[in-house]
């Protein structure tokens, strides 16, 4: 049997799945403190069942966003290296930023060496200000790390006792203030992060749970929990990566669909293409933040079930806030929720008071109740559906670099319009109708994000870079760089070589099976070519491990 | 809050002339790593758009192609010239305040007429794009500057005629690099004089004497000219590091020179020096591009003061400039009959040879002195290729803004070249009523496009 498990902002959601049917279903209120509703919901979940039953727990949680988001972590210093190029004025991020000189190119040649003494003061001064966390950021230190190494080995050997965190370790893609930004917060976050693993594991083990557990990433992959204390960030924003994946469990393989989760004060939107979950172009946004956090492409539109209506002159006004329940649940200000009351698209509440809502706000303007729930329910389908016109249309309008991307651009429209959490059942078919697709309400609606938690699965990526010429290979997943004496170095061989790495990494990540099916995203290679000879190769392999879920609800004993 | 900058980046990872030619598939590589790696795209003042392709008609618009415009480009063609009108349309309908399209392959050298590729180049983004700017929005009066270091000899053909296009150029001299023309007599024809204005640069010349080209001609003439709309034809082998040409301009000094000249939109041309200058030198133009500090943008081996201007050959460029800026500010009161002689028409004779595809041209070219438009344009062009049989096609344009005269005239002109046996294909390209017309001898097929 699997558990999936969703700590979401509002209700923590609890699943146990067993051969394609939910078994038992939880939904408890999320408390400050994230573990005990996490463990309130499993044991609501697990009455009459023996944990030793369980094969595999899943979870999901807010714990490093709420981290991030409320500010709850200790200050980090920064020391960055990031020689010329932009003004070292964009450089701030909100923190204690000491640049020091030193530079790398993007083949990972020293262009401007380290200065001792600038080192040392960038460390004096850290000490000076009580900092104890340090994250070590060089430009392109993931073409080569040395100074990124010589940095973090001179703070430890300063300050034993520090925490430092190097950039190439945490972030290899190219981008170095996002590098900064990802390596920042985990610098940040992780020793609370640990903090919580253990209390998990341990907590598990107390109910004779010895199987497994994973943690959902933003990208709907999975990490063995003991594991994701190295990237703790990469948990950031998995509930609505879970709410789709549940999503994609609860309705048919292969189809075009938008994901809406209407929620209290937001709307989530996520596209799954032809049965697929569409990953965003770019890495996450968190707090002001752009960070390298791959994610799926999800949209958060201000937009609720308790949003606040207003009439402004002759207007009626959506807000994002939120000042308690609906009117017709004894709130002070009146809500699409009590709109969807007075129209019978929801029983939830009192009608008579939700008449009393949408009359107030109404009466000013000449609407009777009615005319007023319809103009709110307007308003909401209107903004929701704009949205999610939008981001096809920004899906279709990624850039492109290479001539195949562009001659492959589609187009795609949804086919049906899946919604799931509280506030949908009144909205969706009306969203549907709008973008002509066929509404869907699945079972298990409320609970789909923790679904979508029970059936994730591992995902693990290879990006290797080889440049023949100055004969070294990285492994941008894993801040790996080595030397490799072969000019002669083959195409294949590096499929080979980005294989051995997959594997490599999948048994580090506990994933006993061998990877035989490795998917190829990316193989490029560039021929380096200097006064008319060829002087060398690079090659630009991206692997991965097959994306996909368990296997999906209903399919009659397909889930393992 | 101020527009943003509007770029396209499309390295055209997988299209090259040849593996190892300098337009291959490495050669924005280094560029994309810098870009990225900087989080340029990720900046408030920066907006990445996708790019898209050119249509067939767009091309036909502009250039004769022979055959068809189908056997001159490839997709990567059409994405490099879509992506320069994308741009375009972004920055008239005020979404961002201007525009890079960092593509290849590049196009200044293609002129009007098209029998292969010249100085790796089939098809003329930027003329493809002044031409799209006009019919489609409107726009009269526009300006290309050309900062590549070989004379976009391609640009300068196809608006020699055309007096509401300001080419200026300056170069590396023609007597010492490819293509071997772009001297300072080279004006512009009896309806356009002056319009053109070239200025050749000894070699070694540097970031100051551009300075002093800028200021004391592209500024002034283009306050002048008064353009709706400012390219820059920005080609990358002036730098120092260029292994083709023998210029020492740097990233700074490029990007002085895109923060006077504000171009609307920049279209990447030449530059092969694909580490040592392209990553340093297409960062600099961006952030100049978006009014972002570019002070920290330094080639790894430069220093200030590295390199010192050469007196006798920087005043050689003044006294070229002083010519230039005389030659302009007289160009109302010339002798154009002088210059250009009688008669209805004016005729020259263009031998062109296609370096890339060893193709040699022959071509006569005569444009109508006409007094109430400014002229149809005949071009009769014969392309011999080693191993085969020459091709000869007669092609005529009708400029925006044609007079009834000039109109029927050329396609009189057209139908009676259409009679005769010596053509192989005969094109009509009617920009004022945006008609393409591609007549085939042996197949007796006319084909059209229509805008």
């Amino acid at each position: 049997m699997f558990i999936g498990i969703d700590v979401g902002g509002t209700f923590t959601d609890a699943v146990l799945l067993d051969r394609g049917c939910v078994r038992a279903s939880a939904k408890v209120p999320t408390r400050d403190d994230l573990l005990s509703s996490l463990l309130e919901a499993l044991d609501k979940i697990m009455k009459g069942f023996s944990g030793d039953l369980v094969e595999r727990v899943v979870l999901s949680t807010t714990m490093i966003t709420n981290l991030i988001v409320e500010k709850k972590y200790d200050p980090v210093g920064l020391i960055l290296i990031p020689g010329p190029g932009l003004s070292h004025k964009h450089y701030q991020f909100h923190a204690d930023s000491h640049i020091i000189p030193g530079a790398m190119d993007y083949r990972g040649r020293e262009i401007i060496p380290l200065r001792r003494e600038e080192i040392e003061k960038a460390i004096i001064d850290l000490a000076a200000e009580d900092y104890k966390k340090v994250a070590v950021v060089g430009k392109f230190s993931s073409r080569n790390n040395r100074h990124e190494k010589e940095v973090a080995a001179r703070v430890r050997w300063n300050y034993p006792d520090w925490q430092v965190e190097m950039g190439h370790q945490v972030a290899g893609q190219l981008n170095f203030p996002r590098r900064v930004v990802s390596t920042m917060l985990t610098c940040a976050t992780r020793e609370k992060y640990e903090f919580f693993v253990d209390s998990v594991i341990g907590a598990l083990s107390q109910r004779g749970i010895d199987a497994p557990v994973f943690i959902l990433k933003a990208d709907g992959g999975t990490l063995p929990l003991p594991c994701s204390t190295r990237v703790p960030i990469e948990t950031i924003f998995s509930g609505p990566a879970a709410s789709t994946l549940g999503v994609q469990a609860l309705t048919p393989p292969g189809e075009t669909s938008v994901v809406v989760d209407i929620g209290g004060t937001t709307t989530d939107l996520a596209l799954i293409l032809s049965g697929h979950p569409l990953l965003a172009s770019k890495g996450a946004a968190i707090d002001d933040y752009l960070t390298h956090v791959r994610a799926l492409a999800v949209k958060s539109v201000p937009v609720g079930g308790d949003s606040i209506v207003e009439r402004v002159g002759k207007e009626i006004i959506i807000y994002s806030e939120r000042l308690g329940p609906p009117f017709c649940q004894g709130g002070p200000l009146p809500t699409p929720t009590d709109a969807l009351r007075v129209l019978g698209l929801t029983r939830l509440g009192d009608q008579d008071r939700a008449r009393e809502a949408m009359n107030n706000l109404g009466k000013p303007l000449g609407l009777s109740a009615g005319e007023t729930a319809n103009r709110v329910c307007d308003l909401v389908i209107d903004t929701i559906a704009t949205e999610i016109q939008h981001m096809f249309t920004q899906w279709e309008q990624e850039p492109a670099y290479r001539v195949w991307e562009v001659l492959e651009k589609r187009k795609e429209r949804p086919s049906t319009v899946v919604g799931v959490g509280g506030g949908a059942a009144g909205f969706i078919s009306q969203i549907a109708a709008r973008l002509g697709a066929y509404p869907v309400i699945p079972p298990y609606a409320p609970v789909a994000n923790a679904i979508g938690a029970a059936v994730a699965l591992p995902t693990l990526e290879v990006t290797l870079r080889v440049d023949t010429e100055q004969g070294y290979y990285s492994i941008e997943e894993e801040g790996f760089q080595e030397a490799l004496d072969d000019s002669n170095f083959t195409e294949k061989q590096a499929l080979d070589l980005a294989s051995k790495w997959l594997n490599k990494r999948a048994n580090k990540y506990g994933l006993n099976q061998r990877i035989d099916d490795v998917e190829i995203i990316r193989r490029e290679v560039f021929n380096m070519v200097r006064n008319w000879v060829t002087t060398g190769k690079i090659y630009d392999v991206h692997v991965q491990t097959p994306r996909g879920i368990l296997g999906h609800i209903g399919a009659g004993g397909e889930l393992k | 809050m101020e527009k943003k900058t509007g770029l396209i980046f499309f390295p055209a990872f997988d299209w090259a002339i040849s593996p190892t030619h300098p337009e291959r598939e490495e050669r924005l590589l280094y560029t994309r790593d810098q870009i990225f790696e900087e989080g340029v795209m990720d900046l408030p003042q920066i907006r990445e758009f996708a790019p898209r392709l050119a249509s067939l008609h767009d091309i036909a618009r502009v250039h004769f192609c022979v055959p068809r415009v189908q056997s001159q480009v490839t997709e990567a063609h059409l994405i490099a010239a879509g992506s320069a009108l994308q741009l375009g349309d972004a920055v008239l309908a005020g979404e961002i305040k201007n525009g890079f399209a960092m593509v290849r392959p590049p196009g200044h050298h293609a002129m009007r007429t098209v029998h292969g590729n010249r100085g790796f180049c089939n098809i003329n983004n930027e003329a493809v794009l002044v031409d799209y700017l006009r019919r489609r929005h409107g726009l009269k009066r526009i300006a290309i500057i050309d900062s590549d270091v070989h004379h976009g000899d391609g640009t300068q053909d196809i608006f020699y005629h055309d007096p509401d296009v300001l080419f200026i150029s300056f170069h590396q001299d023609g007597r010492t690099i490819f293509p071997g023309t772009g001297f300072s007599h080279e004006l512009g024809g009896p309806q356009a004089y002056g319009t053109t204005l070239n200025i050749p640069m000894p070699p070694g010349i540097g970031d100051e004497t551009l300075s002093y080209i800028v200021d004391n001609l592209i500024m002034p003439v283009i306050e002048d000219f008064k353009p709706e709309f400012i390219i820059n034809s920005a080609g990358q082998d002036n730098h120092y590091s260029d292994p083709l040409g023998s210029m020492r301009f740097t990233a700074r000094g490029y990007a002085d020179f895109t923060r006077k000249l504000n171009p609307d939109m920049a279209v990447l041309e030449g530059g092969y020096a694909i580490e040592t200058a392209l990553p340093y030198l297409n960062l600099a133009i961006i952030l100049a591009l978006a009014r972002l500090d570019y002070s920290y943008v330094l080639e790894p081996d430069y220093w200030p003061g590295r390199f010192t201007e050469n007196a006798e050959r920087a005043s050689k460029v003044h006294r070229t400039v002083d010519y230039l800026r005389d030659v302009w500010e007289k160009r109302g009161s010339a002798d154009i009959a002088k210059i250009f002689g009688k008669g209805d028409f004016y005729q020259r004779k263009k031998f062109v040879f296609y370096d890339t595809d060893y193709i040699e041209e022959e071509q006569i070219e005569r444009v109508k002195k006409c007094s109430n438009c400014t002229g149809y344009l005949l071009v009769d062009s014969k392309g011999e290729r080693g191993y085969r049989v020459p091709v000869r096609i007669y092609g005529v344009s009708v400029p925006f803004g044609a007079c009834e005269v000039c109109q029927r005239e050329a396609y009189d002109a057209y139908y009676q070249a259409k009679k005769k046996k010596e053509y192989d294909y005969v094109y009509m390209q009617d920009k004022s009523l945006d008609t393409c017309l591609n007549y085939e001898r042996d197949k007796n097929h006319e084909w059209s496009t229509e805008g």
